[in-house]
């Protein structure tokens, strides 16, 4: 707790303040801590600007929405296309199956990431560099090319049309990610964790179920993050594995909303809006996350 | 140590033989494996067909939403066709367009097609007919279902005689003109190829685009270079060269891109045309900010439902004027029934499979039709309907048809398909002469 | 120590299930990809072994643009590696030193990253629209008439415009990794500099950017591998065009296994993906072995 603080405090205003006995040199800083603010929030603006237009764009007809202006502020706000986009009687059950299916996802890719990680970076095996370059190798994997594969695979096992057949290929893609970010994690921790735990008498599971996995909660926090986004918006496996209404995802519900020769794509945004405001609330409560594990001092060793 | 590997070798290798089972370059036919994920539920099912009770029929196809007519008519047949056969159960599984074509190529390349789906002809369908995936439908069809398909609308269907594919509407490639816009300019709207140029001209010089096109997206430009193909060398000289019994490097088709370019240089398109897709481009047709576009009939539907444009009423169908001193003429159309229901020869069920696209292809033949998607291609009774007058001028200018020649990017194959889109854009920027076009053509088509 | 560190049943029960899953779904498809890779099958009839033939056709008869297409990619990632990873460390290094609204900006500048592409594709397409887009307007303003361009009609501009949106839309991705990397430097660490009255730049130089060059690895390594792979944002918003302009591999390999039904060829392209990629990192581990600092 106390040295999160002082990284909070340390190059703070108040401290520069401080620091500045001469007038003329506080006015300079200050200047520079108004330009740096102007720039960061200029910057946020920017940032902020995609989601500000989605929701514009959720609110207009295709006429506006391809019009002369196309960047402008609706003219009418047509709460109507929510209204469609939300009587599409599946989009419930499309929402549950994507909540079920990046839930799982993320959490079990992070028990076997965190799992291999440990046995990768921490234990002492001959193979474990090559263990560690053949997750790797799967980072580099274009998915695209293993669509035909895996969609015989997913047949013969019976697990077409299934919610397995979602989850375990975006697992598999999760895991080469999220074991870089742990190994490399686990890499900073001290060696004298272990070994005081061992004088003590722990076994090795009881090391890394009491100790490390406490210790790794901001990496989890971070790959949580990434494997939810590429499971959350995934869309061709989503689409190529699974053939029945009850299984389908938000995502291909909400391209469901693409015609053949025509969209409606105002109805198309206000879907998106519907997929994207869980996207934003998991991302500050996990952040939080991230940031509470930092200042909790867990990582003070 | 040791021991690990060994169980990893062998699980790999057992997952390896799981797999190759399923072959990948054989097209043999496997009967026994169901679309369903239960093996129990498939064998119970069988023992019900054979005594003719509930049969499961697994049916994909590509209307999500109920923006477009084929979507609306699919719907309103499918919950008549249900109300009339409580035997048959059908799962639908509704993909959108382009993740659809992936999404039944995996499939059909993993030999685990549906047992009906929607496809499309000639190019697309190619490799499943020639792979042996498709039912030849002819001997399950009726005799008034036999007579009822209009026999020019087989043609993009049939592979070596044999008609594979059921389709419900034929479109025809229209010049939809905005009469409002033309009369406040005093324009005429165009008979002949001149007054489309002069047409042009006008607009042009008035500081309105004359003719909108989404060429981001290759197809909606290619149009253009095919219709002129097809007023220089005919229905005839265009179908020999797509078929392979004539070269592209012929007068005529130097001139359909010459004329591409022409109308480039006469400032026809928006100069931005290769970065507006076609949702963007028609957009700028139904908003009234362009008077002319060249585009299918299923166009109509939309021109004529006021939530989605404002020229409804104002619009009249034109068939692209004829060029004077060629092959082709006026009454010519690109165009053709290539939308399609296709049973797999897989199925379990190719009875009640074929009876079920027959089913569908028939009655969304009228209703689709009277939606204003594009024109019939069974014979329909369509007495006491109101038909909407734009689509009643599409039918009568297809009526006097004299000639079909398909899109060229369904007509041929994959591959060439995709680099005739490529080489129309070329074109169309000036980075290919005429002349490259066409030997690049017949280098493709090979 | 040792010996309960090297227990071999315990490595087995930590690390088979992960690989049991990963196998299965990433290495053995990839191994039937490298099969397909020797065939010339059009996806769906007879296929026939051609041995290496489409890597011949790939790299010594090409004519369908492959070698543009790599020169893409590598300015994909060339840019993403010394734009926007050095940006995303700026940002990172200036939101984290614990000013007013960290968790503001921290949360913000990540939203690009977490809107799907689908969406952030046709905004770019409507910034960029020639007549009525926002750039080509704030040029009109600003009295620059003369820079007004076709945007992604031109192939010039075309893929200078892409690479903009990929690299502004993943700075945040980076930002929040050497955030994190940034936050778990215990604060200890820079009590004796500021004793010493080092400046923020100087204990960013000093402390924080050694301490944190394995993040700065990571970010490298995703930001390059990301870029080797990319292919959502240009799908949508230039399908590779105009004209092949913008054309990478990833691009070029769905155009030839989806719609040109070359099932075999486009396989060969997925393989010298992976290898690229894997040639790239190794060649990252080797810059950054140099220099790995612990602390």
């Amino acid at each position: 707790m106390e040295s999160a603080k002082r990284v909070k405090e340390a190059p703070g205003y108040q401290v520069q303040s401080s620091h500045a006995p001469k007038k003329s040199k506080f006015g300079i800083k200050n200047i520079k801590a108004y330009g740096e603010k102007f720039i960061l929030l200029f910057i946020a603006a920017i940032q902020i600007y995609p989601l500000l237009w989605l929701i514009m764009f959720s609110l207009k007809s295709n006429q506006e929405i391809f019009g002369k202006n196309p960047l402008a502020l609706p003219q009418k706000l047509l709460w109507g296309n929510y209204e469609r986009a939300l009587l599409d009687g599946n989009i419930g059950r499309y929402f549950i199956n994507s909540v079920i299916v990046t839930a799982a996802a993320v959490v079990i890719t992070s028990v076997l990431a965190a799992m291999a990680s440990y046995g990768i970076s921490r234990m002492k095996w001959k193979l474990s560099g090559t263990m560690l370059m053949i997750f790797l190798l799967g980072m580099m994997i274009p998915m695209h090319s293993t669509l035909l594969p895996l969609f015989i695979f997913l047949k013969k096992a019976q697990l077409y049309n299934t919610y397995v057949a979602l989850v375990l290929p975006y697992i598999g893609f999760s895991l080469p990610m999220a074991i870089f970010v742990l190994v490399g994690f686990f890499g900073t921790l001290p060696r004298e964790l272990e070994e005081s735990a061992c004088l003590d008498g722990a076994n090795i599971y009881q090391i890394f179920a009491s100790i490390m996995l406490p210790l790794i909660k901001p990496a989890v926090a971070t790959i949580s993050i990434f494997t939810y986004l590429s499971c959350w918006n995934e869309l061709m496996f989503a689409t190529t594995f699974v053939s029945r209404q009850e299984y389908k995802t938000l995502t291909v519900g909400i391209m469901g909303m693409v015609g053949q020769y025509a969209t409606r794509w105002g109805e198309l945004g206000a879907g998106l809006v519907i997929a994207t405001i869980p996207t934003v609330i998991i991302y500050i409560s996990m952040s939080k996350q991230v940031q509470k594990s930092f200042t909790t001092g867990a990582l003070k060793g | 140590m040791k021991k690990i590997w060994s169980k990893l070798l062998a699980c790999a290798v057992s997952g390896i033989v799981a797999l190759s089972s399923a072959g990948c370059g054989t097209s043999q036919v496997s009967s026994n494996e169901s679309n369903k994920p239960a093996a129990e539920a498939a064998s119970g099912e069988q023992k019900e067909a054979a005594s003719g009770e509930k049969v499961t029929l697994n049916v994909w196809h590509l209307w999500t939403t109920d923006s477009d007519a084929n979507a609306k008519s699919f719907m309103k047949v499918f919950e008549q066709y249900k109300a009339e056969h409580p035997n048959v159960e059908v799962v639908i599984d509704a993909s959108e367009n382009e993740a659809y074509k992936t999404k039944l190529k995996t499939a059909m390349a993993a030999n685990e097609g549906p047992d009906v789906f929607f496809s499309w002809g000639a190019g697309f369908a190619q490799p499943f007919v020639d792979a042996g995936q498709v039912l030849p439908i002819e001997e399950y069809l009726t005799d008034d279902q036999k007579a009822n398909l209009i026999e020019s609308q087989r043609t993009n269907l049939t592979y070596d005689g044999k008609l594979y594919g059921l389709p419900f509407v034929s479109w025809v490639g229209i010049l939809y003109c905005n009469q409002e816009v033309f009369e406040q300019n005093g324009v005429k709207v165009p008979d002949t190829y001149e007054e489309f140029l002069a047409a042009v001209e006008t607009f042009s010089s008035k500081g309105i685009v004359p003719l909108t096109v989404g060429a981001k997206d290759g197809w909606p430009l290619m149009f253009f270079q095919n219709i002129l193909a097809l007023r220089q060398a005919g229905a005839d000289g265009s179908n020999a060269a797509l078929d392979k019994a004539a070269s592209f490097n012929q007068p005529e088709f130097v001139q359909s891109a010459q004329m591409l370019t022409d109308l480039v240089k006469a400032k026809a398109f928006d100069d931005a045309a290769l970065a507006l897709t076609y949702d963007e481009a028609k957009m700028a047709f139904l908003s009234g900010e362009v008077p002319m576009t060249y585009m299918g009939s299923w166009l109509a539907g939309e021109i004529q439902d006021e939530n989605l444009s404002t020229v409804k009423g104002k619009v009249v169908a034109k068939n692209f004027p004829s060029i004077a001193g060629t092959k082709g003429n006026k009454d010519e159309f690109l165009g053709g029934a290539i939308d399609c229901f296709m049973v797999n020869n897989n199925t379990k069920h190719k009875k009640e499979a074929a009876e079920f696209a027959a089913y569908m292809a028939e009655h969304m033949a009228r209703e689709s039709f009277l939606l204003g998607a594009g024109l019939p291609a069974w014979k329909v009774d369509t007495t006491g309907e109101t038909i909407d007058p734009l689509v009643q001028q599409m039918v009568e200018l297809a009526n006097n048809s004299t000639g079909f020649v398909l899109a060229w990017d369904t007509k041929l194959s994959g591959e060439a398909a995709e680099k005739h889109k490529t080489l129309v854009q070329e074109v169309f920027a000036g980075t290919k002469t005429p002349q490259q076009f066409v030997d690049e053509m017949d280098a493709a088509n090979k | 120590m040792e010996k309960v560190l090297s227990d071999k049943k315990a490595i087995f029960l930590f690390v088979f299930p992960a690989f049991v899953v990963f196998a299965m779904v990433v290495i053995i498809p990839i191994f039937f990809s490298a099969y397909y890779s020797t065939l010339d099958w059009n996806g769906i009839g007879k296929s026939t072994f051609i041995g290496i033939q489409n890597y011949v056709n790939l790299f010594v008869n090409n004519k369908d643009g492959f070698a543009m297409a790599i020169k893409n990619s590598f300015l994909v990632a060339f840019f993403s590696v010394f734009v926007q990873v050095p940006l995303a460390l700026i940002l990172a290094l200036v939101i984290s030193k614990g000013i007013k609204g960290e968790g503001f900006f921290r949360t913000v500048y990540f939203i690009p990253v977490i809107i799907s592409t689908t969406v952030i594709g046709q905004l770019w397409m409507k910034i960029y629209q020639p007549k009525h887009g926002m750039l080509n307007k704030l040029l009109e303003i600003a009295g620059l008439d003369s820079l007004q361009r076709n945007w992604l009609a031109t192939p010039q501009t075309a893929m200078a415009s892409v690479l903009f949106v990929i690299i502004w839309q993943y700075i945040g991705y980076h930002m929040l990794l050497l955030y994190s990397g940034i936050k778990a430097i215990p604060g200890d660490i820079y009590e004796a500099a500021e004793v010493d009255g080092a400046t923020n730049f100087q204990k960013a130089a000093r402390i924080t950017i050694p301490l944190i060059a394995p993040m700065i690895k990571v970010c490298v390594t995703f930001a390059l591998i990301g870029s080797l792979k990319t292919f959502d944002l240009i799908y949508v918003l230039t399908k590779g065009g105009p004209i092949h302009a913008t054309e990478v591999p990833t691009t070029l390999m769905f155009s030839n296994i989806f719609l040109q039904n070359k099932y075999g060829y486009g396989s060969a392209m997925s393989i010298f993906i992976i290898l690229e990629c894997l040639l790239f990192t190794v060649f990252i581990n080797k810059v950054f072995k140099a220099e790995s600092i612990t602390y």
